[in-house]
């Protein structure tokens, strides 16, 4: 088993949001938050954290940052019952935000100066983190002068400053050209094998399932499922598909004991593509004594759009368009069941 | 390395990114002209003020040129920090500071003295050309008590208004607010005061604009406790013997720490508490 690094049990925060009455400008309420998230944090790990917008990604970073103050639960470190309050969190923890603008006259160098002072970080490390992350020949340049993706790098140095045990990414993949996002991923894989455990938000989920090696699913404030991909997919009931591409008359699946509402099938020109909602190992051979013309043939599985969409039972367009609502109660739990 | 020394340190960087900005390449022949020219302007041996007055020292004349710190130099002070949070908030950095292990407290202290510094070196470099003014338009030295209570009065208005501006800088999201703010109480404290006094005066039956009336002397002097520029001018005139508005020099003092320190605990309290 990995060694934990971080456990979280039942962290819970609401964000505080005006609610103002006629008599009462100033009246406050509990909002949206975070609700009774268990989490556990693996040494050399990376863990996707996916959810729509408003699903509570941000407020669990901040929360393992140090920066917001957990109203119930508890941060554990490591697997000994040490609990860790906000100043500890912070001294091993690295935490890059979502999308800090960088502005001013200030260099590189000087900015993550300024800020090395607050984690005793040398000017050596200091230039050892820039080199690290590509911005060495940019370091006396101006913050304003930055591109996004500099910028991303340069935030990504700062998160690095104390040689933490943890990094918290808020999407870093944000503003990034694809070979700068590339670089990045690579470097992310590096500092896993030194022991660096990541915490990884994104909604670029395309490409998340080849970076990440757990995977947690929130939404309304909470983690609906948890664990590898394989072990969130099998806990959603989700199982893989198969995926045929060939050309010609697309065959009659029903003659192969496939119901139709399993299959769906695309047509282009004289090219097809059907994807069979299960796996079908016996099936290529059956197609192709029939004379069935196969171009490619895979087995599929599942996306993490879908595991999301599955854990909260509601559709593509429903997960996506959804504005934050006033219900914070997930309307589905890990194993499927209506709350 | 101490927290001290790294809060130091911290409001150092804080300083010299502060002192050497655009702004306050703005500023400074503002603060020029207000600070050494007053001085320059009321140490004219033949100057004579309203109700035929001419200053008699030269600590007389520096009371009278302090209006250049009052009016120049605070403004200095709320246009140099009104952003100090809010610009670091909107942009993102705040959030990357607040998840940094050094304490919110010593992070603010740090933002404290680095907004201080940066308005009080130039003051206090100008103050001290002020001083060999006077010594040359008058040919008298300050004494080294008037020295040191001219120049701490001065350090302490300066911080006053950098604590009030930090505190609406953290409260607000959006800069204009925040200047909005620094800008407004500048306007309260430095022209609407005397109107205030006077809605007092009238209030409470005190005769009003008669000349050297003890009672209305005495209220302005009490209000005048209220306000950090009354403050300011209190503490100054505990090296005029000459000037006497009720108001005893630990009862000044007093006033100066109290609006050293509430201020203070305000700002540290609410950046403990604050989210990015």
């Amino acid at each position: 088993m990995e060694e934990v690094v971080l456990r979280l049990e039942g962290a819970t925060y609401r964000h505080s949001v005006y609610a103002p009455l006629p008599l009462k400008p100033w009246r406050r309420i509990k909002g949206p938050g975070i609700f009774e998230i268990n989490l556990t944090l693996q040494k050399g790990t990376i863990l996707g954290l996916v959810g729509p917008n408003g699903a509570g990604k941000t407020t669990l970073l901040r929360v393992l940052a140090g920066i917001l103050p957990i109203h119930r639960g508890r941060v554990y470190s490591r697997s000994e019952e040490i609990v860790l309050d906000r100043q500890q969190l912070r001294q091993s923890v690295g935490h890059m935000p979502e999308q800090v603008r960088w502005q001013g006259r200030k260099t590189v160098r000087q900015a993550l100066l300024e800020l090395g002072e607050m984690r005793h970080a040398s000017e050596k490390r200091i230039d050892g983190i820039l080199k690290l992350v590509g911005l060495s020949s940019r370091k006396d340049s101006a913050l304003s002068e930055l591109s996004q993706g500099m910028r991303q790098r340069l935030t990504l140095a700062v998160a690095l400053l104390g040689s933490p045990k943890i990094l918290l990414l808020d999407e870093p993949l944000n503003g990034l050209d694809p070979v700068g996002a590339a670089a990045f991923i690579s470097l992310l894989k590096t500092l896993t094998e030194k022991g660096v455990s990541i915490v990884l938000s994104s909604h670029q989920v395309e490409g998340l399932a080849g970076i990440i090696d757990r995977l947690a699913l929130m939404h309304r404030g909470h983690i609906l499922a948890e664990g590898t991909l394989k072990e969130v997919a099998k806990g959603l009931h989700l199982d893989s598909k198969t995926e045929i591409k060939g050309t010609g008359q697309v065959p009659h699946f029903s003659n192969y004991e496939i119901q139709d509402e399993d299959v769906e099938i695309e047509i282009q020109d004289n090219h097809w593509t059907a994807r069979l909602e299960q796996a079908q190992p016996h099936l290529l051979a059956k197609l192709i004594n029939d004379g069935v013309e196969i171009a490619e043939w895979g087995i599929r599985q599942p996306n993490v759009v879908e595991m999301l969409c599955a854990a909260t039972g509601q559709s593509i367009e429903d997960v996506g368009l959804e504005v934050a609502s006033n219900a914070y109660v997930p309307l589905r739990t890990f194993g499927g069941e209506e709350e | 390395m101490s927290d001290f020394t790294r809060v130091m340190k911290l409001a150092k960087r804080l300083t010299l990114e502060r002192m050497f900005s655009t702004r306050m390449y703005i500023m400074l022949p503002v603060l020029l002209l207000f600070i050494p020219g007053m001085a320059w302007g009321f140490s004219d041996p033949n100057i004579v003020l309203p109700g035929g007055h001419q200053p008699e020292s030269a600590m007389e004349v520096l009371f009278y040129a302090s209006l250049g710190v009052v009016f120049g130099a605070t403004m200095c002070a709320v246009l140099l920090s009104y952003d100090a949070v809010s610009r670091e908030r909107a942009s993102g950095v705040l959030e990357l500071r607040l998840s940094q292990p050094m304490p919110r407290a010593h992070q603010s202290l740090a933002m404290i003295l680095g907004s201080w510094k940066a308005i009080l070196i130039p003051t206090w470099i100008l103050l001290i050309i002020s001083v060999f003014i006077v010594r040359y338009r008058m040919g008298e030295w300050i004494s080294f008590a008037d020295f040191l209570v001219y120049f701490s009065s001065t350090a302490l208005i300066l911080l006053w208004y950098i604590l009030f501006t930090l505190l609406a800088s953290s409260y607000t999201r959006e800069q204009g607010t925040a200047i909005s703010f620094g800008v407004g109480m500048w306007f309260l404290f430095t022209f609407l005061w005397a109107l205030i006094t006077t809605m007092v005066a009238f209030a409470s039956g005190v005769s009003i604009g008669q000349e050297n009336d003890a009672s209305w002397i005495m209220l302005e002097g009490a209000l005048d406790l209220l306000s950090p520029n009354g403050v300011y001018h209190h503490l100054l005139e505990t090296r005029l013997p000459q000037i006497d508005r009720g108001i005893v020099a630990w009862q000044s003092w007093f006033m100066g720490l109290l609006w050293t320190v509430l201020p203070s605990w305000a700002f540290i309290r609410r950046m403990e508490k604050i989210l990015p």
